[in-house]
Order: structure tokens, then sequence, then C-alpha cells
């Protein structure tokens, strides 16, 4: 099922991934904590946060590596457990790990034996020229770079065209070059109604191709939304005063998400730059400059992320 | 049939062919010190000790002892015969699959499916390859059975292997160190090594079921083989228990097998290297009793292993 790119829930559009309370525990330690997730069919779907956040072990928990502690899952519409559920899912997590002695096509010709049988007789060659390598599939995989078992890891998660892609920092030692095709292969398949789940650090290239995002922090999910959505809504203010006003104005907007960037310069998040211009002017702060800034989806994650005593800790006085 | 095919796919490796390869120059070099032991024992002439040697005085008391000497001589050499002339049947082409059958069957066969099952199945995990395994076919129940399917043919292979490698070296090595002729007919050779090769492909599922338990649970190549190759080790040391000897699996190995215990292993040419290890007190156990506790212990190893494994974390 196609869902028009950068589109919202679609009423009706199939749940490619849906998770109520997911749950995961290791002894005291919760790394996913009642996560509550949907992704719809034919969307590219960013999946964000920083090191420790739980994102890996949500991806090892819908692929059936790891058993949740509490919560239920779906994936293509199965309820999890369900071994056969994974006949669609095509999945890269971490770093792809290849039998060394074999070379890059027997490798994806003794993964395609696993599992029901590639719908195209060649499918081995296909993949590989997806991703570029036909030239070096004939090379034992001990050979490869880093990029290349990406590549590699990128082909065999695509054996069997998959409904729903899952993907764990997948350009990891990837060239810049390599980047930029695997941004486009990554459009290409969601255009071709493929979804795709993908976790990255490389937030410019997930706002670049991703039509929606989650961020995780701490094993809980602290945002969801469109990509585009997620950087309007926490726009901010800034605002420029001489020194001398600048308690009196943080005084006046007090209540407000406001923290100091600098001796004259006020940061308002999520705030109307009329609104704090009228809040200023009325008790008779002249502000110098006021500008609405969109930080972007980077400056987003990181508010999102990092905690408050990180923020009190780093922001300039 | 599938995942077997992957399964069988992924042992085209340099650790099968290394293995197959250690194995089979074992038997052979075994093969060699057995009939040169033979040769040495057949053609040793031990004279008869004077009267002066023996102490005795020279006349009829020194001609009575030297006659019970003559005799006693005599049959150490019939002796000496006999056992030259079973090494030359055990190095009879057709026969020398009950060599081989003997030795995977006992503590070569351990090491060497040890080092495959390291590889093989702990290598899954050490080399992360598991995730990918696993994440194309969910049912872990299958990817085991391939597994432990796999791993046994590739043990059968061994004893193939080194049973082709005796019945090109045997018959050199009789010509070589001019053993008797056995007079073995090639049927009778035949059903021994065939017997001998069957009862030791159960033998062979036993150890790979060890082996896949020991995987699931070191979750490692070196765990694997350290934890499949000790295990062998201690049951061979339980055995050697009067309390314990007649519940271990080495024993019921040495019932299945019919290999004879204690010093009564020691020969020419071996054919194990198992119940030398266990005493020869106590009633050894029969073939029945061998097969009831081997069954037993294969279903046993094979159960807990997907048990444990399907409901473990891959990480």
């Amino acid at each position: 099922m196609r869902t028009p790119r950068g589109g919202l829930f679609t009423v009706g559009a199939m749940r490619v991934i849906r998770c109520e309370g997911l749950t995961k525990r290791y002894g005291s330690t919760v790394a996913v904590d009642g996560l509550d997730l949907a992704v719809d069919a034919g969307q590219v779907f960013g999946f964000l946060g920083p090191n420790g956040s739980g994102k890996t072990t949500t991806m090892r928990m819908l692929l059936g590596l790891i058993a949740p502690t509490a919560g239920r899952a779906w994936v293509n519409e199965r309820r999890l457990p369900d071994p056969d559920g994974l006949s669609r899912v095509g999945a890269m997590i971490e770093e792809p790990a290849f039998y060394p002695w074999m070379t890059g096509r027997r490798n994806l010709k003794v993964l395609a034996l696993h599992g029901p049988p590639p719908a195209r007789p060649d499918a081995v060659g296909a993949a590989l020229e997806r991703v570029g390598l036909s030239a070096v599939a004939g090379r034992k995989v001990k050979a490869y770079s880093q990029g290349m078992r990406q590549r590699l890891g990128l082909a065999a998660a695509l054996l069997r065209d998959p409904a729903l892609l899952v993907l764990d920092e997948p350009t990891n030692g990837m060239d810049p070059a390599g980047i930029r095709e695997f941004r486009a292969l990554l459009r290409a398949l969601a255009d071709d109604g493929m979804t795709v789940f993908v976790s990255s650090h490389l937030l410019a290239e997930v706002e670049q191709v991703c039509d929606r995002v989650a961020v995780m922090n701490r094993g809980r999910l602290v945002e969801q939304g469109r990509v585009a959505g997620l950087a309007a809504a926490r726009q901010r203010v800034r605002v420029v005063l001489d020194a001398a006003d600048r308690d009196a104005a943080r005084g006046l907007l007090a209540g407000r998400p406001v923290r100091t960037d600098g001796p004259r310069t006020l940061l308002v998040e999520g705030a109307d730059g009329r609104e704090i211009n009228a809040i200023l002017g009325r008790a008779g702060v002249w502000a110098r400059q006021i500008r609405v800034e969109h930080p972007g989806l980077e400056e987003a994650f990181l508010r999102l992320t990092v905690t408050e005593e990180e923020t009190d800790a780093t922001a300039p006085r | 049939m599938r995942l077997l095919r992957a399964e069988l796919r992924k042992l085209d490796r340099p650790l099968l062919y290394g293995v197959t390869f250690a194995s089979a120059l074992f038997c052979v070099l075994l093969a060699v010190t057995g009939a040169s032991n033979a040769r040495q024992g057949a053609q040793e002439a031990v004279p008869i000790p004077s009267c002066a040697t023996m102490g005795v005085q020279e006349g009829p008391p020194c001609t009575a002892a030297q006659k019970r000497m003559r005799v006693r001589i005599t049959v150490l050499r019939m002796r000496h015969l006999a056992i030259a002339t079973h090494t030359a049947a055990q190095l009879n082409p057709a026969a020398a699959g009950a060599e081989t059958a003997g030795l995977m069957a006992s503590l070569p066969g351990v090491l060497a499916l040890s080092l495959l099952a390291g590889g093989h199945i702990g290598g899954e995990w050490s080399g992360r390859t598991l995730k990918s395994v696993l994440t194309a076919c969910g049912h872990r129940w299958r990817v085991l059975a391939a597994k432990l399917v796999s791993l046994w043919l590739a043990g059968a292979a061994l004893i193939g292997a080194c049973w082709a490698a005796l019945a090109v070296a045997g018959p050199v090595l009789v010509r070589a160190y001019r053993l008797p002729d056995p007079h073995e007919t090639v049927a009778e050779a035949v059903r021994w090594s065939g017997a001998q090769a069957g009862r030791a492909l159960l033998v062979l599922a036993v150890f790979s079921a060890v082996s896949l338990l020991a995987a699931v649970v070191t979750r490692s190549t070196i765990g694997t083989t350290a934890t499949t190759a000790g295990t062998f080790i201690v049951m061979l040391a339980l055995a050697a228990l009067p309390g314990t000897g007649r519940w271990t699996p080495a024993t019921w190995v040495q019932g299945w097998m019919g290999f004879a215990a204690g010093q009564g292993s020691i020969t020419a040419l071996p054919d194990n290297f198992w119940s030398r290890f266990i005493t020869a007190g106590g009633a050894e156990p029969g073939r029945l009793f061998g097969l009831t506790g081997l069954a037993a212990t294969f279903l046993a190893c094979a159960t807990v292993a997907v048990v444990l494994f399907r409901s473990a974390d891959v990480t």
C-alpha cells in the first residue's frame, strides 16, 4: 500500500509497525520504557536518539531478536512474536556481519536460503546491483571495507523485496558519495511503496530523507511527528538587547522557556515574535533586534535529548 | 531443507578442510605406528635362556625349565603373530571403516567435532552473524536443527575421509611392514566396518547435540570448543568412579561401540581412544543399555538447547 510522501497518518493506511507500551528491562536498567509508536506504510521513518537511548533495543525487539519485558508490538500487522511475520522484513542491525571466508555474492546466496525463497530468481544479483557492489561481489568479505560491508548488509536486507526495511545506522563507514547514493536509494525504495524504518546519527541526512521521525531519550519516546513539523513547532525567538536590559527582560519573560545566549541575547523557545515584542515594549524594555529562528532538526533533537542539567552547564551566561 | 543447504554451504570453509586433513593424518600416523608395533612384536626373536641365565643346574632340571620356557615363548610369539594378523585385518581397505569409526566415536572425534562446532555453531555468536540469520528466519528451532544435522553430517564426512585415507595407506603399510595375511573376506570386513560406522553415527549425533548445547550456553567459538571437549573429559573421569561409572554417557559410548574396557583396549593399533580411561571393574554396559543412554542424552541435550535458544536474547 502506497502512501503519499510526507503524508500524515492516512485514514485506513496500513500500520507497518505498531508498539504499545513496549518495554525492555535488563535487571534494574530500563532500556526501553513503555514505547508507543506507529509507522504507516510507504514512509521513511527516522528513529533518532543519543547513544543508549533504546533505538537498537527497540529494533531488536521488532525483529524478534530479543523478547520484550512488557508491552505489545505488531510488524506488518502481525502480533509479535511471530516468526513468519519476518518473511516480509529486511533488516540491518548495527554493523552487518558476514562469513569472512565467503565472497559477497556467496554470503547473499547463503542468506537467501534462510527463510522463504526470494521472489526473483536472480534476487542476489539484483540486490548487489542496487547497492553498487556487483563489481566486487566475487571478492571475499574479509577484504571488504566497512562501507562495502554496509552496502552488502543493505543488499542482504533487500533480498526478498521486503515491505518493511529496518536499518540501524546504515551509513556508518560510508564515504560522502556513498551516503548520497544511499539517500537516493532510500527515497527510491519508499517511492516503490517500501516502508523504511531507519535510525541514524546523521541528522542532516534524516532531515533530507525522512517523512516522519520519532525521538528517543533514555528509553522513552520524547517526540514523534513530521520532520518539518518537529522543527517548525520548535521555533524560537532570539532577542538582542542592551546588556543592562537583559536581566529585566528575563524577569518579564519569566515562566517561559527562556535562556541566555551571551551577555546581550535571550533565546525564548517555541515563542511568537510579536508577542515577545509586545511584552517587552509594554514594560519599556526595547530590544535592539527580535528574530524568529527555525533551528532545524539537529537543534530540535539536541533540545529534546539534552537534559536540563546539561543545558545549564553548557549554556553561556 | 533450504536451511540445511545453507548450513552445509557455510561448512565449505578452511576450518572443515583443516580438521579433515588433521584427522586423516592422525589416522594414517596411528596406522604407521600400529603396523610398526605389530611388526616388532612378530619379529622379536626371544632366545631360550641358558641354564646359567636361569640359575638352574645343567641336567634334567634345566632341560625341563628350558622346555617350559620354549612353550611360553611359543605362546608369546603366537600372541604377537595374532596381534600382527589383527593389525593387518584392521588395515584392510574394507575393514578400515571400523578403525576410523572407533576413532571418531572416541576422543579424536570429540576434539574434531569440538573444533567444528566452535566455528560452525559458536562462531555465529562470536562473528555476530546470528542476528542476520534470525532476522531472515525467525523459526529458531529450525535454525538449531539445521546446525545440528549439518554438524553431524560433517562428522560423518570425517569418518568417510579418514576411511578413505586408511584404505589407501593400509595396504601400503601391510606390505611395507610385512604383516601376515589375515585371510579376511571382503564381506566380513565390510560387515564389521558397516556395523561400527553405523554405531559411530549415533555417537557423533550425541557429540553434536552436546556441542549444540555448549554453543547455546556459552555463545562463543572458544566457549563451545572448550566446553564440548571439557564435558567429555569430565565424563570420562566420572566413568572411572565406582559409583557413577555405569551412569555416564562415556560408559554408554563404550557399551554401544563395544570397546574393550581398560587396558584391554590398548593394542598395537588401538581401535579407540576412550575405554582405556574407563576401569574394567564391574559389569560392562551392554549395547542396549548404551543405546538407551545415548539416545536419552541426545534428546535431552537437543531439547534443552532448543528451549534455551527460543527464549534467549540475541544481541
